[in-house]
């Protein structure tokens, strides 16, 4: 292949968004390596690569088992960070599998249980041990509380109110409403916001991404390839991964600047150096929404505006699907599911196909799609 | 919660799962004082713990004890129980002090004797030691000013 030929997203796949799933973890991410494989128009035995984060599914639904399951023959696969980064990088490592010749056509997956399992994602963060020595002692713990405190802050640097945070849940679930399928199924006024639970303040219900269980998945391979498969591909334009060097235990609360997140701007750097597109040209961005919050101070970290103004910039264009920015298209963590991202990709794909129906941007020709797992942040550009 | 109203400290509740590199902060704490690791050959604090210097990565790390005074840097009221243990302590504070003796340092918390409504970023909050006998000592911040 070509220096220049791209690499392509051929084949997404995911199960329906649920807060809890009558199947368990390896059912739900075979179901949706099962439909990717097969939106492409491919059999699992055309797989020879694998690529999922390095944390969270190789300890639960591991490349191995993939692979007996589908039958596959792999002389490749690969893992990198955790979470939202992780999926949202995946392609870079498949592309370099594809380019090296290492593999043809490359399986990506994630899913988590965290709907299920006793204490779901705040769970996950037990594995820090300063976390659990430390701040849990101080009812400090539950992801919620530690973005509160960033929230505040954020307010105070910058005039944030609670109606710019607001504005990104409500837009969101409209968005999501849109599908037809989203987990999050009620409607959400800014009256209906400013009158819900507050969980830490000063983030309330619709500030929090739900929990899910659920998984998703997308098959690469080349632009040649892609050429006789079934569905129109969608180009990977360009990817990044950066990071901030600390550990998982400090970097909620010791970074040096809590208000900003440095490994997404060098990850948007990156993706834009290497796909040669400027922010300006993307038409919609799937970013990881944990919370209203993070996913503000993302848009300006990765550069759609400066530091402080994104409530002010999101306002003036708009992020419905019918505004002029539009953001979580299929409503995003926040209302559509909380699969760590997985689920971003597989809608840009679906975007960017012209397949979402409802909720399809008009002419979507770029997409981007941000993953944060702190202290790791990857940005993916994808193209038609 | 109202001026003057106590929340039960709860940070001394799991002091059995702490860290060995935690033990000599808890230490102090039982002493009524507040120390963090600075390296001796680049002078840096660093929190948490690890084992080198994270900015010079020198194995010459001491404790050193830091005036238990500082300033808000950010807090949030949780009100929503993560985990059954907390359950009967909402709501509570949680906060990140500063300190000037410490640079780089934002300290987890929970602040009590609070006034809601007098609470700001930036204002001055002092250490309110309890438990001298090491194994439940426990600290937490109050507003030096506005409650």
């Amino acid at each position: 292949m070509s220096h220049h030929d791209p690499v392509c997203i051929v084949g997404i796949g995911e199960t329906p968004p649920v807060r809890r799933s009558d199947k368990n973890l390896r059912q739900l991410v075979i179901d949706a390596s099962i439909e990717a494989i097969a939106d492409a128009g491919l059999s699992p035995s055309d797989i020879d690569g694998i690529v999922t984060d390095s944390v969270i599914m190789p300890n639960s639904v591991p490349h191995e088992y993939v692979a007996a399951q589908l039958g596959i023959d792999r002389t490749f696969d690969a893992a990198l960070s955790y979470g939202g980064a992780g999926i949202v990088c995946a392609p870079m490592l498949a592309e370099m599998a594809i380019r090296a010749g290492r593999a043809k056509n490359v399986l990506c997956y994630f899913g988590v249980d965290w709907g299920s399992i006793p204490a779901g994602p705040y769970g996950f963060h037990d594995l820090y041990p300063a976390k659990t020595a430390y701040e849990k002692p101080f009812g400090f713990s539950g992801q919620p509380s530690y973005f509160a405190l960033w929230a505040r802050r954020y307010m105070h640097e910058y005039g944030l109110k609670e109606e710019d945070l607001a504005m990104i849940a409500v837009n969101q679930r409209k968005n999501a409403l849109l599908t037809g399928r989203s987990q999050a199924r009620s409607e959400l006024t800014l009256e209906d916001y400013m009158n819900s639970r507050v969980i830490s303040d000063p983030l309330r219900v619709p500030d929090c991404c739900l929990i899910s269980d659920g998984a998703g998945a997308f098959v690469m391979t080349s632009a040649e390839r892609a050429k006789d498969l079934r569905k129109p591909p969608v180009n990977v334009l360009g990817v990044g991964f950066a990071m901030e060097t600390m550990t998982g235990d400090d970097i909620f609360t010791q970074k040096p600047d809590l208000m900003h997140i440095p490994g997404a701007a060098e990850a948007g750097r990156q993706a834009c150096e290497r796909s040669g597109i400027s922010l300006d040209d993307v038409d919609f961005a799937e970013i990881y929404d944990c919370f209203t919050i993070s996913c503000l101070m993302q848009i300006e970290d990765i550069g759609f505006c400066k530091k402080g103004e994104a409530a002010d910039f999101l306002r003036s264009k708009g992020t419905t699907v019918d505004g002029g920015f539009p953001v979580n298209t299929h409503g995003g963590l926040l209302s559509y599911s909380y699969r760590l991202g997985v689920e971003h990709v597989v809608e840009a794909v679906r975007q960017l196909r012209g397949e979402a129906g409802a909720n399809q941007v008009k002419n979507a020709r770029i997409g981007l799609v941000g993953g944060l797992s702190m202290p790791d942040y990857g940005v993916a550009i994808l193209g038609r | 919660m109202m001026k003057g109203e106590e929340i039960t400290m709860i940070n001394s509740l799991d002091l059995p799962s702490l860290l060995p590199e935690f033990l000599p902060f808890w230490e102090s704490v039982g002493r009524s004082r507040l120390s963090f690791p600075r390296c001796t050959e680049c002078g840096e604090f660093h929190w948490y713990p690890m084992v080198r210097c994270p900015h010079c990565q020198s194995s010459a790390v001491e404790w050193s004890d830091v005036e238990p005074e500082g300033e808000l840097y950010s807090y949030t009221k949780v009100c929503h129980p993560f985990g059954d243990k907390l359950k009967e302590k909402v709501p509570y504070f949680v906060a990140l002090v500063t300190f000037a003796g410490a640079p780089g340092i934002r300290l987890v918390t929970n602040l009590v004797e609070v006034d809601e409504d007098k609470l700001r970023i930036g204002m001055p909050v002092k250490a309110v030691f309890s438990g001298a006998d090491g194994e439940n000592a426990s600290i937490a911040f109050r507003p030096l000013v506005g409650s």
